[in-house]
């Protein structure tokens, strides 16, 4: 370069100007943009196994249908994703290619990644796009599934597939205790009058060896009691009300019963215990006539909705699979519509029902008289799709906030303390209230 | 005289070498810091990825960080364009406060890629700041707005805004031990970097003082010059005094006394004569006469060329009026003149010119040419102008150049004009002037 030019100080100035410019263009991330503005590829972010936990041999059999259906409907489009990742470990990976920037265009988000994902501003807000777009109609969703997606009153991911948790019940004590299946609309005074009168000892050897209910958390007991722990953004908790009262009040009564805490999952299995709360996935993997023979064959078992605290109703907590869209993505458009084809299309939406475990999360197709079939089909005995039915529509799903596990497990610390010591409960509420409260309040000074 | 100032001025280039060179010092050492800072930060981000800790990573960090290279590549990018922007020179305080708040810009992205662990790089700013001679109260303004902006930058509002992830989180991959010793060693750079700055204030203030003691020595030194110059000019007139009044006195000598000399000897003569022969004391008395004449004739000479030219006291339309009107009074010839152009605003040697074509043509026509009509024009064509002089006298058919003519071509060329002349009918003069018309109003 001539020295002369150089000396120039608008020259100088110039450049000055001219490499910060493209300094801000790296550091904001467009030249992802640049790299990938011409190429016609979608990538997704999908995990190989099942996200219930039950291995159904056909990981991505719905994910292929759907991309060989969106391939053909866009010509020149190719759709593509990196199998082999195992559940446990996708969360991880994800992370891994957000921090290298060559995260996919569309993911799965699990729910326990979901608020974690979109506090940090990975996901793309939809709010605009849903906005937008006529097709597309929230309502068509079960709204809790839909809501599930929302952090901030952003739309952030869609719901691709659900599961509400539900009482599983075991028929064979019953009928030998005589005692009716739980209405659809049962009670914790139910739920206690069943427990007690099952806890005893059936071969009379001194020790009691059948049982009320295992598995029955404090969160279970919260949820049933309409209990709402901390505000939208985690900033308190209001842990003297008195639904938390009588809820913690009621799980006392029920350990008070048998010898509670040493009862496992592998008691229910064993068909000593009458009711166990479970994912509805479970439901269908273990009554499905393919694994029925893997778990819970001794015995004759069903599943009813939650019981309801005196305040509350008959409420399920929902686990949800969605399906969101990287903040970065450069095929915005292409990303949406494959979007919209997995989580509302009919077809790809009833193949939840035969190659995996949880329900659609459209209304319109877990109702439907062919998922009746469907489901009676594999599991081979008649389902009664109110009961799922009833349980979606009181389906509930938690205020989550950044450090919401933590917080949780600080008041999960709480309930159990208050349930070991005998004092007074009310006052063991206002002292922890206390408690948790510095918690959160540590918690946000610390962000 | 002129040697002592190039030897003040090299004095003090030397003083201002060394602050100079802490300066680059100063850029030296900034640059290793973000280069530190942001190579550790990169192979952090980069540990994460490989070390499978990344989601953690993410949940403690609140957000996404850029790809690994990102940071040391655009933190150079940016350090290139500020030392590009500190040696940018200003010339006036809108000019370098817009200069500042460029390099504000610079520095805050550079705090950026460093996390805001690093905003020593202001120090920069404000050594060049310091770098020029503004008062001392501007110069305060100045390193309050430096001082305030510092604050902001180690304040959370600009990290919060931005998004910055801290290093505290960041470099938590590294071993306890190791993290506390980046932090030391980071410290340590800080605290050598403000040694370097306060270091290179003290030199500055020093040379800076220094040179102000120079430049009152050198103003001193121009006082007493001024002095000197202003006797050696009341010299130089007392000198002109003198050679005016010698010339004089030889000029009365040469023609009066000369003349004189003659006449007393004449008259004399005539005395002892006039009684033996009164026809030559008459005769005698004739030529001594003639002296007188002479004399008188010589002496009007004297008094004329003594006599300041009509120039020199009033403007050039009047003197050429002057002039013609005397001419005219004094020997008859016919003269009539047309002036289109405003004469009264060229510049002196323009004016000279103008006056001795016009004064030479006149006096050409009269004695050469024995005309009784004269005819003078002046006017403006496009940028020149033109003096046109002709008259009815006998012209000339073939024109040897004598001596006026040529001077007046010599004049007229030295303003980058031209002189063209024809003496087949009459004689006529034409000389094209291009005129610097600027000052014409």
């Amino acid at each position: 370069m001539n020295p002369e030019f150089i000396k120039s100080r608008r020259v100088r100035v110039g450049i000055s100007i001219l490499i910060a410019a493209a300094a801000l263009f790296i550091i904001t991330g467009q030249v992802r943009r640049i790299r990938n503005s011409k190429e016609q590829v979608l990538t997704l972010g999908v995990f190989s196994d099942s996200y219930w936990g039950v291995q159904s041999g056909y990981a991505n059999k719905i994910i292929d249908d759907a991309i060989s259906r969106f391939e053909a409907e866009h010509p020149g489009v190719k759709v593509q994703y990196e199998s082999g990742i195992m559940k446990t470990d996708y969360s991880e990976w994800l992370s891994e290619q957000m921090m290298k920037d060559t995260e996919p265009d569309v993911f799965f988000v699990p729910e326990g990644d979901f608020s974690t994902f979109a506090q940090i501003n990975a996901l793309k807000n939809l709010n605009d796009l849903v906005k937008e777009d006529d097709s597309f109609n929230p309502d068509a969703f079960y709204r809790t599934a839909y809501e599930y997606g929302k952090y901030g009153g952003r739309q952030y991911a869609i719901p691709f597939e659900c599961a509400p948790n539900m009482m599983f019940v075991n028929k064979s004590i019953l009928d030998s205790e005589k005692i009716d299946l739980p209405a659809r609309d049962w009670t914790w005074d139910d739920f206690y009058t069943i427990c007690r009168k099952v806890t005893r000892d059936t071969d009379g050897t001194g020790i009691i060896d059948q049982f009320g209910t295992v598995n029955y958390s404090w969160i279970d007991a919260f949820d049933a009691n309409g209990v709402e722990l901390f505000d939208e953004k985690g900033k308190s908790c209001d842990f003297t009300v008195r639904e938390i009262g009588d809820a913690i009040a009621f799980l006392e009564k029920l350990s008070a019963l048998g010898s509670g805490n040493s009862l496992s999952e592998r008691n229910f299995a064993q068909g000593n215990v009458v009711f166990q709360p479970m994912n509805f996935s479970e439901y269908r993997a273990y009554k499905s006539q393919e694994m029925s023979f893997k778990k819970y064959s001794g015995f004759e078992w069903d599943c009813v909705t939650m019981p309801a605290g005196p305040s509350g109703d008959n409420y399920s907590r929902l686990d949800t699979l969605s399906i969101a869209m990287s903040e970065n993505t450069t095929q915005e458009e292409m990303a949406w519509e494959f979007m919209k084809l997995l989580t509302t299309d009919p077809q790809i939406q009833s193949e939840i029902f035969e190659y995996s475990a949880g329900i659609s999360v459209l209304p319109e197709v877990t109702q439907s008289e062919e998922t009746r079939r469907r489901i009676t089909q594999s599991t081979g005995s008649e389902f009664n799709l109110d009961i799922l039915e009833s349980a979606m529509e009181k389906s509930v799903t938690r205020t989550r906030f950044r450090g919401f596990d933590n917080a949780q497990e600080e008041v999960g610390l709480a309930v159990r303390s208050i349930l070991e010591s005998n004092s007074n409960i009310q006052m063991e509420q206002i002292i922890w209230n206390r408690t948790i409260n510095n918690y959160l309040k540590n918690m946000q000074q610390r962000e | 005289m002129l040697e002592k100032t190039a030897a003040v001025k090299r004095d003090l280039e030397k003083v201002g070498e060394i602050p100079e060179f802490m300066f680059r010092i100063l850029i030296l050492l900034n640059l290793v810091i973000v280069l530190f800072v942001t190579l550790i930060s990169s192979h952090a981000l980069w540990g994460y990825v490989n070390e499978g800790t990344a989601l953690d990573f993410l949940l403690s960090a609140g957000r996404i960080p850029p790809q690994n290279w990102v940071f040391p590549v655009t933190g150079m990018m940016l350090f290139g364009c500020l030392i590009l922007m500190l040696t940018v020179e200003c010339n006036n305080h809108p000019e370098l406060v817009s200069k500042l708040i460029v390099e504000f810009i610079i520095t805050i992205g550079i705090s950026y890629v460093t996390s805001f662990g690093y905003t020593g790089i202001v120090v920069l700013l404000l050594a060049d700041i310091m770098r020029y001679t503004i008062d001392w109260k501007k110069r305060a303004l100045y390193i309050i707005a430096v001082s305030t902006f510092y604050l902001l930058m180690n304040g959370n509002v600009l990290q919060d805004w931005l998004g910055v992830i801290p290093l505290s989180v960041s470099w938590e991959y590294y071993r306890a031990d190791h993290y506390v010793r980046f932090l030391s060693i980071l410290g340590m750079l800080t605290l050598i970097n403000m040694f370097v700055f306060i270091f290179y204030m003290v030199l500055l203030v020093l040379a800076q003082t220094s040179e102000k003691e120079s430049i009152l020595k050198l103003n001193l030194e121009l006082k007493e010059a001024n002095t000197k110059l202003e006797e050696y000019a009341s010299d130089a007139v007392r000198m002109a005094e003198t050679r005016e009044r010698n010339r004089l006195a030889r000029e009365i000598h040469d023609t009066l006394g000369h003349s004189l000399t003659g006449i007393i000897s004449g008259i004399e003569a005539c005395i002892v004569l006039m009684d033996i022969a009164p026809d030559a004391t008459k005769e005698q008395l004739r030529a001594i006469a003639e002296v007188a004449r002479t004399g008188i004739i010589d002496v009007r000479r004297s008094v004329k060329a003594l006599h300041p030219d009509a120039l020199e006291t009033m403007d050039l339309e009047n003197a050429l009026l002057k002039m013609i009107d005397t001419t005219k009074r004094s020997t008859g010839v016919e003269i009539t003149y047309f002036f289109d152009a405003d004469l009264n605003h060229f510049n002196q040697d323009e004016e000279d010119v103008v006056y001795r074509v016009v004064q030479e043509s006149i006096t050409n026509a009269m004695r050469h040419g024995q005309a009784t009509k004269i005819r003078i024009e002046i006017t403006r064509v496009d940028g020149d102008l033109h003096i046109l002089i002709f008259d009815n006298g006998k012209g000339c058919e073939n024109i040897e150049p004598g001596f006026g003519l040529h001077h007046m071509q010599e004049r007229v060329e030295m303003l980058g004009g031209d002189l063209q002349y024809k003496g087949d009918k009459g004689f006529i003069v034409l000389a094209r002037i291009p005129i610097r018309w600027g000052t014409e109003t």
